[in-house]
């Protein structure tokens, strides 16, 4: 049984273990369902305290499942989310809703700063 | 070696018979349980009346006579299976032709081979969804192809279309089975002694002589078992036929074995399904008698000196 | 020289028409794949050769939304059973075949005639015998009718009467039980028909369809192939999400198979080679 080790039946398996637990344990460093993003209004301008909701995916449908508010600078954070696919939508009653950004993520409730923000349509 | 006072178990020769039927059991119970009952039990409730509710009865031959009478679907299900039948000589045919293609220290020759066997293993479900994509009216390729080269000005629903739907489903199972074919039939083709053709070839035999009077007898045996298997496919198509049709349009895909499915397990007929299954059964047999007379009788196998 | 040139477009052309063939061999993997991974409306008109903005979200989407996790767990269990149980069975009947006992010939025949009988010939009593058995919706029911090959038996026999005579006879003047001779002797130098049991099998019971579709009751026992029978309906949307869900399935068995070509390939044919 020389060299058993050097045949494709045990490297081929092994790899995709190795690969597999790294995998694992990068999900389990980073899947704390945060979401991290900001908003602006049409001018490019930070939104300080709107609205921003958070849509689950659902088979065909998509559920709201909670809201938070955007702070001094027009940050927000989610901490809570669960899914693998969400979409964001911000709102204030002076500058509108923004259109509904979709959020698609690797893995459930995997760590995400977002690099475009949510785009209120009007100027205060 | 005396015997005399050596009981049953101590005799070596019983504890050695005991242990091969032990070794026998497992493999024994599995095929009795599930091939040779099963025939069996088919058989015997085609002749009863029964549901799970209510006990059995003897009723002989009427679900045969209501098969041959009142089942339009049996009849165009037959119909279907035969053409499903038909269309193999065309594909082991076609796989003749890639074996001698690939039948050489061609360089990629393992590569091709590979190729063309990749679909073989593959679920006949994830194929039926393949191919029910490639057929699709408007994203699939197949139409994409054909309006572009210009050959049809509206997309063919082709397996909504009466006529074109049980050649879409051969279609698409010739394009899974080819590769088996091709590999059988280039075990065959490297079976064969060369020096047959090295003495043709001196004897002046032209490449088709030597194709029609050595290569085709000598591929008696694998050609057999390509049509054997062509038959057997017709018969186990469900997958395919379940995923891309359903039977349909209308029964225009339905095989033998989506009406015995269908009336077994989704009207409960179990013994009108297993009178079905006795009549499919016994056109297995006659047909592959049939091929085995056609073949020279013993399956096909070629005397060599 | 004339000869040779000729021989040379000769070559050329074989090139050429396999790689013909080769070319529409690959173009359904192709589509399906470029399904997959494609961004846009997959039914607009006229499809797009190359997939726009591609992405791999859809295998996400698949992953979480349906249970595929779960249909891959049951499709493992159940192949995992077959082909130990197949390597274990077919390996004793298989040895039992070598020796040389009363009714042999009926036990051989008996075999051979199995062959001929499909499974789909059978569905109907094996559906009623499992019940009786109260195996429905179970692994061990799901994996029952696939626990013994014939062909794999011939296999096992074939690589056993190759073993010299002359091993298994010093074995036996040696001392070992016929367990053991199985085990340490004739095992070991039979590994190409367990690696061919094994892929055959697997292959096998990896792809049925029929029997675990009249076998499970719940939804959460269903194997591969039936989970993707039955999302075809909820999945037909305007994304490739099916097709996501096709290539993941098909991706273990065509990994499988480019491991094990050889085996596979010479399992299938050792039935062509009258066993």
């Amino acid at each position: 049984m020389t060299r058993w080790w050097a045949s494709r039946w045990f490297i081929v398996p092994t790899l995709m273990l190795l690969v597999t637990l790294g995998w694992l344990v990068y999900v389990g460093r980073h899947d704390n369902g945060l979401i991290e993003g900001r908003i602006v209004d049409a001018a490019g301008q930070p939104v300080a305290g709107a609205t921003v909701r958070i849509f689950d995916r659902g088979f065909v449908t998509y559920q709201e499942r909670g809201r938070t508010r955007s702070d001094a600078d027009g940050r927000f954070r989610i901490t809570d989310n669960t899914s693998h696919s969400v979409q964001l939508e911000a709102e204030t009653p002076a500058l509108g809703r923004s259109k509904r950004m979709e959020v698609r993520l690797w893995f459930a409730a995997q760590d995400v700063r977002l690099t475009d923000p949510l785009r209120l349509p009007a100027k205060p | 070696m005396g015997t005399q006072n050596v009981s049953w178990w101590g005799q070596q020769r019983n504890r050695q018979l005991a242990l091969i039927v032990c070794f026998l059991l497992p493999s024994l119970v599995i095929f009795f349980l599930y091939r040779i009952l099963p025939l069996g039990w088919n058989v015997i409730l085609s002749f009863q009346s029964w549901s799970p509710l209510r006990p059995a009865e003897w009723i002989g031959f009427e679900h045969y006579v209501e098969m041959w009478e009142y089942d339009d679907v049996f009849w165009i299900a037959l119909k279907n299976t035969l053409i499903f039948i038909a269309a193999s000589p065309l594909a082991i045919a076609a796989a003749l032709g890639v074996a001698l293609l690939v039948n050489s220290d061609l360089k990629g020759a393992s590569i091709y081979r590979t190729i063309v066997f990749l679909s073989y293993p593959l679920m006949a479900i994830a194929v039926g969804i393949i191919w029910r994509w490639m057929y699709d009216e408007r994203g699939g390729i197949i139409n994409y192809a054909l309006r572009s080269a210009g050959l049809i000005d509206k997309p063919i629903g082709f397996l909504q279309d009466f006529d074109w739907a049980l050649p879409s489903v051969i279609f698409a199972e010739v394009w899974q089975i080819l590769g088996f074919y091709m590999i059988i039939l280039l075990t065959g083709l490297q079976s064969i002694p060369q020096n047959l053709y090295e003495a043709a070839r001196i004897d002046g035999a032209p490449a088709w002589a030597r194709f029609f009077r050595i290569t085709i007898p000598m591929l008696r045996p694998s050609l057999f078992l390509c049509v054997v298997v062509g038959i057997l496919n017709s018969f186990s198509s469900f997958d395919l036929v379940y995923i891309m049709t359903n039977g349909g349009p209308g029964h225009a895909t339905e095989l033998l074995i989506t009406h015995i499915y269908k009336a077994g397990f989704v009207q409960t007929k179990f013994d009108y399904a297993a009178a079905l299954t006795v009549v499919q059964f016994a056109l297995l047999v006659a047909l592959t008698f049939v091929a085995n007379k056609a073949a020279g009788g013993n399956a096909g196998a070629v005397e060599r000196d | 020289m004339a000869s040779r040139s000729k021989h040379a477009t000769l070559l050329g052309l074989r090139h050429l028409t396999l790689m013909v063939i080769a070319f529409f061999m690959l173009v359904p993997f192709y589509w399906v794949i470029k399904t997959a991974i494609t961004n846009e409306n997959i039914y607009a008109y006229p499809p797009s050769l190359l997939p726009q903005n591609p992405h791999l979200f859809n295998f996400v989407d698949v992953w979480y939304l349906i249970p595929f996790p779960r249909y891959l767990l049951n499709s493992i269990i159940v192949s995992t059973i077959a082909v130990v149980g197949n390597v274990v069975f077919n390996a004793m009947a298989g040895y039992a075949l070598t020796r040389q006992f009363a009714g042999r010939n009926l036990v051989l025949a008996l075999f051979l005639s199995c062959m001929l009988i499909p499974f789909q010939a059978t569905i109907i009593p094996a559906y009623l015998i499992t019940a009786k058995l109260s195996l429905l919706n179970t692994y061990f029911g799901l994996a029952l009718p696939m626990l013994s090959t014939i062909v794999c038996i011939f296999v096992f026999k074939a690589a056993f009467e190759a073993v010299p005579r002359s091993l298994i006879d010093a074995a036996r003047l040696d001392g070992l039980s016929e367990w053991r001779i199985i085990l340490r002797v004739l095992m070991p130098l039979s590994k190409p028909a367990i690696a061919t049991n094994v892929i055959l099998t697997f292959i096998w019971s990896w792809n049925n369809f029929l029997w675990p579709l009249l076998i499970t009751r719940d939804p959460l026992m269903q194997t591969l192939p039936l989970g993707l029978a039955r999302f075809l309906s909820y999945l037909e949307d305007t994304t490739g999400a099916l097709y996501a869900f096709a290539v993941m399935v098909l991706a273990p068995s065509i990994l499988v198979f480019l491991m094990a070509q050889k085996e596979f390939i010479r399992g299938l044919t050792s039935g062509a080679t009258k066993g």
